[in-house]
C-alpha cells in the first residue's frame, strides 16, 4: 500500500513534468502560448460550422446547425488528433526512458491529457461566445454532456494504447491509421443522429462507441428538444476491452524496446 | 546493491536476432567501483542500459536496492531541442529536487554560462558531459553508471570530476565502462570483462585488464 501510493506520487510527478515539457516543444513561451492548443480545434469547428450554416441553413431536424456541428467537430478532432499524435510516440520520447521513473504509458497519457484540454478550452469558449448570441442552446442537463464527453475521452485514449504500441510493432498500422480515421467519420456520430436513421439501422449504428458517446452529450446539450438513443455500457465495455488489450501491447513493446 | 540475474538481451531486427549478452551475473555492492571491459559492441553499454532500466533484459532479473542514475552517456537523457535550463527543470521536477539549488550546483560545475540558455542539440560531446554529471551530481545517486563519457571532458572537467565522485562521494557505487585502461586502473576496485556474451568478474583490476589486453 505504501509503495503504491509513492508510485502515485512518482507518477503524478512524472506526469506534470512531461505536460509542461510537451506544451512548451510544441507551443513554445511566445505569444499566446499554450492557449494555442485550443486554437486548432476551435478553428476547425468554428469554419466548419459556418460553411454548414451558409450551405444548409439555421436549422436542421429542428436543431441549431452551428451547435450541432460544434458538438460534433470537438470531440471527432480530440480522436483524429490524439490518436495521431500517438503513433510512433516511443521511439520519439524515447530519450526520455533514462529516467526509470518515466513510463511509456506516461507518455501516451500525457498526449492524451493535451488534447483532451483543448478541446474542453474549446468547447467551452465556443458555446460561451455562440451562446452570448443564442446560437447554442443552454446544456439542459450538464451532468449528461459531461458524462458524454468523458465516455468518448475514455474510448479514445483506450484506442491510443493500442495505435502506440502497434505503430511500434509494424510500420503497416503507421501508414493506415490516417486512412482509418478517415473512414471512420461516418461512424463516428459527428455528423448525424441515430434518431435520422431507420430503426434496424439504429441498431448498427449502436455498435460504434463514438456514437453513444456523442449521443449522450447532445442529449446533454439539449434535453427534451432532441431525441437521442445510446447505451452507456457500450463505450464503458469496449474502452475496457481496448485498455486491457492496449497495456499488454505497451507492456509486450516496451520489453523490446531499444532506445538509442 | 544491484543483482545481475542470468541476464540475457537479444536484440531482433527483422527476421535475424542477436544474442548480445547471455547469462550475465555480476552484483554490485554499496563502494563498489566496478570497471566495465569489453572490445566495441561487446555489450558494455547493453549492459548498463540494463542496469539502469532504460532497457528490459529478454530473460533474467535485475533487482536495485540503492538509487541508479541513468546512465551517463553521449546518447540519451536530455530532450535536444530544449535548453540545459529546462532539462535541468525537467529532470528537478521529475526527481523532485529544488530547481534553485539545481541551477545553481549546473552553473558552478559545468561553468558554461550563457551556453545553458542554447538548446542541447547544439553542445559539444563534451559539453553534454558537463551537463550530465552536474544534474545526476546535484540529483546524487548511490550508484553512477558512467558511459565513456568521463574521457571526452577537458582536464579542467577531469579534475572537477574527480573531486566530486571520487573524493567527495568516495562511498558511493560506480560502474564505468572504458577502453582506457589507466582511468579504469586508478578508480576502479573491481572488474567485469564482457566478451562474446559471457561476463566474467574481476577482483583484482590489474588482472583484467591483462586479459582485455590479450583479446
Amino acid at each position: 500500500m505504501q509503495r503504491l501510493k509513492e508510485g502515485w506520487r512518482i507518477q503524478v510527478r512524472v506526469i506534470h513534468a512531461l505536460t509542461l515539457r510537451e506544451l512548451h516543444t510544441r507551443f513554445g513561451r511566445e505569444n499566446i502560448g499554450f492557449l494555442w492548443i485550443m486554437v486548432e480545434p476551435l478553428l476547425f469547428a468554428g469554419l466548419v460550422a459556418i460553411m454548414w450554416r451558409y450551405m444548409k441553413g439555421p436549422e436542421e431536424h429542428g436543431i441549431s446547425i452551428v451547435a450541432f456541428v460544434v458538438t460534433g467537430y470537438i470531440p471527432i478532432t480530440l480522436f483524429r488528433h490524439a490518436v495521431s499524435r500517438s503513433i510512433s510516440i516511443f521511439v520519439a520520447n524515447s530519450s526520455l526512458l533514462y529516467h526509470r521513473q518515466v513510463k511509456v504509458l506516461d507518455f501516451i497519457l500525457v498526449r492524451f491529457l493535451i488534447e483532451m484540454l483543448g478541446g474542453m478550452m474549446a468547447f467551452t469558449f465556443i458555446s460561451s461566445v455562440l451562446g452570448l448570441f443564442d446560437a447554442f442552446p443552454m446544456p439542459a442537463d450538464f451532468g449528461m454532456l459531461i458524462g458524454g464527453w468523458l465516455l468518448y475521452s475514455m474510448v479514445t485514449l483506450s484506442i491510443c494504447f493500442v495505435v502506440g504500441p502497434l505503430s511500434e510493432m509494424s510500420e503497416v498500422v503507421e501508414k493506415f491509421v490516417p486512412v482509418l480515421t478517415y473512414i471512420m467519420i461516418p461512424f463516428s456520430g459527428s455528423f448525424s443522429m441515430v434518431s435520422w436513421l431507420t430503426p434496424t439501422l439504429r441498431d448498427y449504428m449502436l455498435w460504434s462507441p463514438f456514437v453513444n458517446a456523442i449521443e449522450i452529450m447532445r442529449g446533454g446539450v439539449w434535453g427534451e428538444n432532441l431525441q437521442v438513443f445510446y447505451n452507456v455500457w457500450q463505450p464503458i465495455a469496449f474502452s475496457m476491452v481496448c485498455t486491457v488489450i492496449g497495456l499488454a501491447l505497451c507492456r509486450r513493446v516496451r520489453r523490446t524496446l531499444a532506445v538509442e | 546493491m544491484i543483482t545481475c540475474h542470468n541476464v540475457t538481451k537479444n536484440y531482433g531486427h527483422g527476421g535475424s536476432v542477436k544474442r548480445v549478452l547471455s547469462g550475465i551475473n555480476l552484483q554490485v555492492n554499496g563502494g563498489d567501483r566496478i570497471a566495465l571491459l569489453g572490445r566495441n559492441g561487446a555489450g558494455k553499454s547493453t549492459l548498463i542500459k540494463l542496469i539502469g532500466g532504460v532497457e528490459m533484459p529478454t530473460t533474467g532479473k535485475i533487482a536495485r536496492t540503492m538509487s541508479v542514475s541513468w546512465p551517463l552517456g553521449f546518447a540519451g537523457g536530455f530532450q535536444g531541442s530544449l535548453t540545459g535550463y529546462d532539462n535541468a527543470r525537467f529532470i528537478a521536477r521529475i526527481y523532485d529536487r529544488d530547481y534553485k539549488d539545481m541551477k545553481a550546483f549546473v552553473e558552478d560545475f559545468t561553468e558554461m554560462g550563457r551556453q545553458l540558455r542554447m538548446p542541447v542539440k547544439t553542445y559539444s560531446s563534451g559539453m553534454r558531459a558537463r551537463l550530465a554529471f552536474a544534474l545526476s551530481l546535484a540529483i546524487e545517486f548511490d550508484c553512477y553508471l558512467i558511459d565513456e563519457i568521463i574521457l571526452v571532458g577537458d582536464q579542467n572537467f577531469q579534475r572537477k570530476c574527480h573531486y566530486e565522485l571520487f573524493e567527495k562521494r568516495s562511498d558511493r557505487s560506480m560502474i564505468l565502462a572504458s577502453h582506457s585502461t589507466d582511468v579504469v586502473r586508478e578508480y576502479c576496485n573491481r572488474a567485469f570483462l564482457i566478451d562474446q556474451g559471457q561476463g566474467s568478474a574481476y577482483d583484482d583490476v590489474n588482472e583484467a585488464v591483462e586479459a582485455y589486453s590479450a583479446l
